[in-house]
């Protein structure tokens, strides 16, 4: 491991190379670049999770730490390591201070594995429009975690407005369980009776704020072609968001499954004594493993958000994002002015003078 | 669409078995306990079992449920590859149940056909069940014959019935026909899986990636291109206690008969139809018919055995002192052999399996060994060092593939040496790398039997090994030291066509 104070991307390029030579033969070949985007004091918990799933899908991880968007002068620190805290491979942490931050692509770009995908972790409250960061327009896959920001349920319905195939939330990955359960469970109708299943409607008990258990309904009601809603639930969930589910089939029959507060649902059907599935609860580290084994993009998910946000038109969006310049320092800007800014007031940094070229995109004209 | 639920898009969810039981004969074995109940958990834990799923144990020892259910929680917990989950293991243990008896003991296989019955309305289990013979072949016949008598091997139309066998399927051909025929007529043949754990390897399902995905490959795969093929199968441990059975054995049928012609049928089948399990196993099944065996026995197939000697830096015994060995047996437990597959395909290129015990060390690999360039436009003197170009697909330990190939030396002058380019499978993919016993036995409770041999490819590759057995019986093997390579008489094998083995 080493640290590099104030670096740049040519020098962190330098110094993995020299790891790498010293180092031995840690890495072969890596099959994709994981960018994380933290904020410091979420950075620990951030690296944790991804030294996990590192561990099962290794992969170059890049942690983009962006701090202090206001500091007069730019500047990158860099930690390198290879096989070291980070998992198995490559592993770069990068506290980019100023309007470094608004160029993290630069640094990041020359790192990326070559030829191979990217996917991008926004851990934290996620962004209004993903192709304002560029972190996330060069990435295939982008994930994001509605559960982090103030209000979920319309960070949920950002994500649906925002959305591009390649777009995946954490709340969709955490529902994984509780979906496989409902899965199986119309599986064993199916097996019993030998012949198909129809759902006629059901209900989702819950917490109607909880991401993933609109998520859930949502993608009930896409499936089974029949609106099914999140109903406030008698208790508290916690993260899971959801307490019951109960689906109404056709010939006069009903399942329905219980979060039995134990880490296991009871799976109530007819013709069967109850049976408890297990539910355990998944750390960070193993729900971005299950976003990292599947790159392409995620249809089911698409339809579930559809459908549990009412926008509709998303299978037609197109998959690759172009970057718009946003300025987070003046994000008040008009939407639509008539004048062009000048260089009186062009930049603050222009008028420090450190040399950071926004390049010709900075302009308020460009920030929608 | 039968289920609404399911999309074939939605690959987060796993494929989950229909609610089930799994019955083990011979619960209190080693396979059992390192292997099964910790492939169960694994299982469990992965949410890969049915919601409504018993585990039921039959053998002699004097337990109850409780008894059962801790052992196999300390099995389970002992040997499991994912991290343990106490939740996990209580939702599974409510269903464990135990069932003393001996084989021949008709009220006991009564009490486990009434269990089942049992567990099909408290559990729901829907009558499906899978009985796993984890017991030596000599009692297959007793065992089989009980589920005839009291009905339960029966598949209808509203439940699944299935059977799953280990090696050895037999002692040479007309034996493996007696127990196959025995079998089939107890399970109807669908219903017979032959676990080959060696199959469940993830890089051996990589190789069909490898060879029917890409393009890079399959231009070369052929007798124009590949000039030998080399299957290795070592291991750096001797017989263990298991002498009896080894001395019966030897390590021809052990392992030659199985795993090595296994993996020479996927190394040289032709591209299925589709990739589906009847599609693979009948291009298998055209290989192993066209494997043909040396006329010239003397040079081309050797025996070994392997004499005292240092290992790892450990003295190792003798295989003839060990304890339950004869002092004048004459059981290999080493087999080298140089086969044909006599295909458009193949015809003409060397395939030499090897396999032991008390190798220097434990690994398994197939190395594809290229033809020269047929003109080096180079002096002679600056390619010295350059060999055959080799594809190596190595499946334990280390699961990956190497390619070797020349590479100029650094430097002013010109000179090209063999360099290794590595892709290590468990670095880019551990994850997808689950224990094979655990993929089989969750392809068994799905009913996909795409990785698991028919007995006419079992059939198929005793003819291969008999004529063999035949000519060994009056021959003794070659000794070897113990840490050594096997015996000067297989790398004379190589040698009189003027190749080596490759030091895996």
């Amino acid at each position: 491991m080493s640290t590099l104070w104030d670096a740049n991307g040519s020098a962190i390029v330098k110094e993995l190379a020299a790891q790498r030579r010293t180092g031995g033969a840690v890495m072969s070949g890596v099959a994709l670049t994981l960018v994380v985007v933290a904020d410091e004091d979420q950075v620990a918990e951030a690296e944790a999770a991804a030294a996990a799933a590192a561990e099962v899908h290794p992969c170059r991880l890049l942690v983009v730490v962006r701090r202090q968007v206001e500091a007069p002068a730019p500047r990158l620190d860099a930690e390198v390591l290879v096989g070291g805290r980070l998992g198995p491979g490559e592993a770069v942490v990068m506290r980019m201070y100023g309007r470094l931050g608004l160029h993290a692509e630069s640094v990041v770009l020359p790192l990326l594995a070559a030829d191979a995908p990217v996917v991008t972790w926004f851990h934290g409250a996620p962004p209004d429009h993903l192709d304002r960061d560029a972190l996330g327009v060069i990435a295939n896959r982008r994930v994001t975690d509605s559960l982090m920001a103030p209000d979920h349920v319309a960070a949920l319905h950002r994500r649906a407005e925002d959305f591009a195939p390649g777009d995946t939330d954490l709340a969709w990955t955490r529902s994984t369980f509780w979906r496989s359960a409902l899965a199986s469970t119309l599986d064993a109708v199916v097996g019993r009776r030998g012949g198909p299943v129809r759902v006629l409607g059901g209900q989702l008990l819950g917490d109607p704020e909880n991401p993933t258990a609109q998520l859930v309904a949502g993608w009930l009601s896409a499936r089974c072609g029949c609106s099914i809603t999140v109903e406030p639930g008698q208790r508290s969930t916690g993260t899971k968001g959801i307490e019951t589910v109960v689906l109404t089939l056709d010939q006069d029959e009903e399942v329905r499954l219980t979060d039995d507060r134990k880490g296991g649902a009871v799976i109530s059907q007819p013709y069967r004594p109850d049976a408890t599935v297990a539910l355990p609860k998944r750390s960070l580290g193993e729900l971005i493993g299950e976003e990292m084994k599947r790159l392409d993009s995620d249809e089911p998910y698409r339809e579930a958000l559809e459908a549990a946000t009412g926008v509709t038109g998303l299978a037609q969006r197109s998959p690759v994002r172009e970057h718009h310049w946003f300025d987070p320092m003046r994000p008040t800007a008009p939407p639509a002015p008539t004048v062009p800014a000048d260089s009186r007031d062009d930049d603050e940094v222009a008028q420090t003078g450190t040399g950071d070229d926004d390049g010709g995109d900075d302009e308020p004209g460009a920030a929608e | 669409m039968t289920n609404p639920l399911r999309d074939p898009r939605d690959r987060r969810l796993p494929r989950v078995p229909e609610p089930c039981a799994l019955v083990v004969f011979g619960i209190t074995g080693d396979l059992a306990r390192k292997k099964l109940l910790p492939a169960v958990y694994d299982l469990a834990n992965r949410g890969l079992l049915p919601t409504n799923f018993a585990l039921l144990g039959f053998a002699r020892r004097d337990w109850d449920d409780v008894d059962f259910a801790e052992l196999s929680r300390e099995a389970a917990r002992q040997h499991a590859r994912t991290p343990w989950r106490e939740e996990v293991w209580e939702r599974l243990s409510g269903s464990v149940r135990f069932i003393q008896g001996s084989f021949d003991d008709d009220a006991a296989f009564d009490e486990l056909a009434r269990t089942l019955g049992e567990l099909e309305g408290s559990h729901g289990i829907g009558g499906n069940a899978a009985f796993y013979l984890s017991i030596p072949p000599s009692m297959f016949p007793v065992v089989l014959k009980q589920m005839q008598r009291t009905g339960m091997a029966e598949s209808t139309a509203e439940r699944w019935r299935r059977v799953v066998v280990e090696k050895p399927f037999g002692s040479d051909l007309p034996s493996s026909r007696e127990l196959n025929g025995l079998v089939d007529s107890v399970f109807s043949a669908d219903d017979v899986f032959r676990i080959d754990h060696y199959l469940g390897k993830e890089t051996v399902q990589n190789l069909l990636a490898l060879r029917f995905a890409n393009t890079l490959f399959e231009p070369v795969w052929n007798g124009a291109h590949v000039d030998s093929v080399q299957i290795t199968m070592a291991e750096d441990v001797g017989i263990g206690g298991r002498a009896e059975f080894y001395e019966r054995t030897g390590a021809a049928r052990d392992v030659l008969q199985n795993h090595l012609l296994q993996l020479l049928a996927l190394t040289a089948m032709e591209e299925p139809v589709e990739f589906s399990a009847e599609e693979i196993r009948t291009e298998k099944l055209k290989v192993l018919r066209a494997v043909s065996v040396p006329t010239d026995m003397e040079r081309f197939a050797v025996r070994g055995q392997y004499e005292q000697g240092w290992l790892a830096g450990q003295r190792a015994k003798g295989y003839r002192q060990e304890d339950g060995v004869a002092e004048d047996s004459r059981t290999e437990t080493y087999a080298a052999v140089r086969l044909g597959v006599e295909t458009r395909r193949w015809a003409g290129v060397p395939f030499y399996l090897r396999t032991g015990k008390r190798l220097p060390r434990r690994v398994t690999e197939i190395a594809l060994s290229f033809r020269r360039a047929p003109h080096l436009p180079f002096a002679p003197t600056d390619t010295e060092e350059l060999g055959h170009n080799q594809l190596v697909v190595r499946v334990q330990p280390d699961e990956g593939v190497t390619l070797k190939f020349g590479s100029k030396v650094p430097g002013s002058v010109m000179e090209v040496r063999d360099v290794a380019m590595d892709f290590l499978y468990g670095e880019q993919f551990t994850e997808a790398s689950p224990e094979a016993y655990e993929r089989l036995l969750l392809d068994v409770l799905l009913g996909d039997a795409t990785l698991f041999p028919r007995n006419a490819e079992v059939e198929a590759s005793w003819a291969v090994i008999d004529p063999l057995e035949e000519y060994w019986a009056a021959t003794t093997p070659y000794p070897y030291r113990a840490g050594e390579w096997g015996p000067r008489a297989a790398d004379e094998m190589l040698a009189s066509e003027g190749r080596a083995w490759r030091r895996p």
